[in-house]
């Protein structure tokens, strides 16, 4: 049965379409603007016209709702909706990444909210439901996971493992919960760089005559007394409002793991609600900085393809995140999500670092080269050489480049880290590879190093910020190419066996894995700094908890372990090559 | 390992060309109008055969450097002068494929096979200097095998 929306957004939405309106009509009259075309009746004139256009904005909006339905049927959710010109719009449910509900003050007075449906293609949200109550948002919201999960049992047939993890009615339980001091900590950290741009502006066009009358009249010692000052208040304000941006985006946040999706909610005055289904996940990253890794503390971006960056309300990719939290809840979160187990980190080879000591070199010097010919050629008194000083900052700054990078090949994820001001831990599941690219400049040649990038269909993806090994050797490159090619295909292959190669029930990672070879592997916070590297990937493979393997296959039997390991020595290439037969 | 039709060569150069004519008309244009007493009249000639030489030569080394493969799972393609690149694009990862002809391309008799996946790059994967009847044929060739792979949605 179509259902519509509530018959509250009726006045909200007049109120809020009309309040612009209303408040220019109050300046116009209020404050007297002269409107001598009109006549001496012009103020009469002007409130006609605003009641005719008051009573069509109510008839529209009534319409708009009235007219507004939709239906969730089994696979699909239909929309009719427009006045002028009707739409009438099937989203198939496998197709709907996210849903989220938003709340702000007036729509929790009312007890309405919006709720919006992501899919992947398109640069904007596929549909938004303006407004449903708010019981009716989450009843659409836990109804849509409950059809999907029917939904995708229906279609493939007796995939078997569905009923038993998602129950009819899914328990819930909290994955994460932001605590005060948490927040607290986030707040601190959190600052705003807009705001020094925006002050300037303001100071610049409002206050530019006054600025440079008074600065003519006082003298230099004062001026940076007062440049000091200045700075000091623009660092102050920045920091305030980012720290209250962050509290007021992150109050009481909350990440809930029901059935197989995730749930989280967040916001002070405007709450978020949104579900992200794991089947929907493409890649995770754990993001620090210095100052996050002294405290132990982290971020983590979970990125779908549904959110497009950069839209809306700016942080629309990163929506799905955890603003903040020790490292190790983070780990554990992130091995609830993508079961990726130890990470062991290996590094680029040493002749990388060179390439990073004359990048940053280079860049000293350059900064050397500008401010010398600006003492020479502009005979200001500066003395050039300053910078140099930064020598010994740009060599630790190489190393600890070269000290941060690195790429682990798993059994279901390839995990890169880079970058050490911004630190990111890319975790992407074989599966949701999309193109491999193997480049290689001219620089990387000569020495023989090469990138290799893993595409995903990320939204985050597309500032440039792909998973990606960066400087291995070039006969790695080789062979993680392959590699990632034939992993790709096994993964597939086992998500086609109806048993997705990754998922939520893998429960090996709490097998321990005492047979890891390597130097540090009984150590379970992998993702820190690794001291080891060194190894290559084709030692990495064989001992590989291989005593978990047994038990993996039972509980989730077409993991593509087994099968990996045989593509991935090449002992059987059948196996992974077998599903060209067009039968398959 | 496949090659690029040779006269894709010509297509690059003759671009190279109008691109190097573009600036030496600017060149030219500069010295009438402006005439710095340091631009000599042979200005334009000589931006001509600098980037019209250099446009040439990395269109020739480019070509040189062009190889694609249809391998069993994936299409495999390998390019690039100063930065070169290899990329992978396995059929399970194909959404569409198209062929493409731009006027200079027709001009050319030759067309280009472009590979759309879901990824971020999205239509970073083209392969350039086919002829027409090749074009469609690996257009055709890799639709029919992005549908025997019968890639799961991985969005």
């Amino acid at each position: 049965m179509p259902r519509s929306l509530s018959p509250l957004s009726v006045p909200y939405r007049v109120l809020q379409r009309g309040g612009g309106l209303a408040i220019g009509l109050a300046f116009v009259l209020g404050g007297g603007v002269n409107l001598p075309f009109l006549g001496p009746a012009g103020p009469l004139i002007v409130l006609a016209v605003a009641g005719v256009a008051a009573v069509a904005l109510v008839g529209y909006e009534t319409a708009y709702v009235r007219r507004f339905s939709y239906e969730l049927t089994a696979d699909t959710l239909d929309i009719d909706s427009g006045v002028l010109s009707r739409r009438s719009r099937e989203i198939p449910l496998r197709r709907i990444q996210n849903v989220d509900i938003s709340r702000n003050v007036i729509q929790r007075l009312l007890g309405i909210a919006v709720v919006s449906f992501e899919t992947a293609g398109g640069g904007e949200t596929e549909a938004q439901f303006r407004y449903v109550t708010f019981e009716e948002a989450k009843r659409l919201q836990k109804e849509l996971a409950r059809l999907k999960r029917g939904g995708t049992a229906d279609a493939e047939g007796s995939v078997g493992e569905e009923p038993a993890a998602a129950p009819t009615e899914p328990e819930s339980t909290e994955l994460f919960a932001l605590d005060r001091s948490e927040l607290a900590i986030l707040g601190a950290l959190s600052i705003d760089f807009r705001v020094p741009g925006i002050l300037f502006l303001l100071v610049s066009t409002l206050g530019s005559t006054v600025v440079s009358s008074y600065l003519s009249a006082v003298p230099g010692v004062a001026l940076v007394v007062l440049a000091g000052v200045l700075f000091a208040a623009v660092a102050v304000v920045s920091w305030i409002v980012g720290a209250a941006a962050a509290i007021v985006e992150y109050y009481d946040f909350r990440l809930v793991r029901s059935g197989d999706e995730l749930q989280y909610e967040r916001g002070l005055l405007q709450r978020y609600d949104g579900s992200i289904p794991f089947d929907k996940i493409q890649t995770l990253t754990v993001a620090d900085n210095p100052l996050k890794r002294h405290f132990g503390y982290a971020t983590l971006y979970i990125e779908t393809a549904g959110y497009t960056p950069g839209g809306s309300s700016g942080s629309r990719g990163s929506e799905a995140a955890i603003p903040l939290a020790k490292r190790e809840h983070v780990l554990d979160l992130v091995e609830e999500l993508e079961p990726v187990g130890d990470v062991d980190f290996e590094r680029p080879p040493r002749r990388a670092r060179r390439r990073y000591l004359v990048r940053s070199l280079l860049a000293v010097g350059v900064l050397t080269g500008i401010l010398y010919a600006a003492d020479s050629l502009l005979s200001l008194s500066i003395p050039w050489w300053p910078p140099l000083l930064l020598v010994p900052v740009a060599v630790l700054y190489a190393h600890a480049t070269w000290r941060h990078r690195g790429r682990w090949l798993g059994e279901h994820h390839v995990v890169t880290r880079n970058g050490v001001l911004r630190r990111k831990t890319k975790i992407v599941p074989y599966y949701r590879i999309q193109t491999i690219i193997d480049s290689r400049s001219v620089f990387q040649r000569r020495l023989d190093l090469a990138t290799v990038t893993v595409d995903t269909a990320g939204s985050l993806s597309l500032g440039g910020g792909d998973a990606a090994a960066v400087d291995v050797s070039g006969a790695t490159a080789d062979h993680v190419r392959t590699e990632l090619e034939a992993r790709l295909g096994l993964a597939v292959d086992a998500y086609r066996v109806g048993r997705a190669g990754i998922g939520i029930e893998d429960e090996y990672e709490q097998n321990g894995d005492d047979s890891e070879s390597g130097s540090r592997g009984s150590e379970s916070a992998s993702l820190d700094d690794g001291e080891s590297g060194g190894r290559s990937i084709a030692d990495d493979e064989p001992g590989v908890r291989r005593d978990s393997t047994a038990e993996d296959e039972s509980s989730r039997s077409g993991s593509p372990v087994d099968r990996t390991r045989d593509g991935q020595e090449g002992e059987d290439p059948d196996t992974s090559r077998g599903r060209d037969d067009p039968d398959d | 390992m496949n090659r690029l039709h040779p006269r894709i060569r010509l297509l690059w150069i003759g671009r190279s060309l109008l691109t190097a004519a573009i600036f030496a008309g600017i060149a030219f244009g500069v010295g009438r109008v402006v005439d710095p007493a340091w631009l000599p009249a042979w200005a334009p000639l000589a931006v001509f055969v600098a980037f019209g030489g250099l446009g040439a030569t990395f269109a020739v080394l480019r070509y040189r450097s062009w190889r694609f493969e249809v391998r069993e799972d994936s299409l495999y393609l390998e390019r690039g002068v100063l930065t070169r690149v290899r990329t992978v694009v396995p059929f399970v990862r194909i959404q569409h494929v198209d062929t493409s002809r731009s006027p200079t391309e027709r001009l050319a008799g030759l067309a280009s096979t472009v590979v759309y996946t879901a990824g971020s790059r999205g239509a970073d994967v083209s392969v350039p200097g086919l002829t027409p009847g090749d074009a469609d044929d690996l257009r055709e060739r890799l639709k029919r095998l992005a549908i025997r792979s019968e890639g799961e949605d991985a969005v």
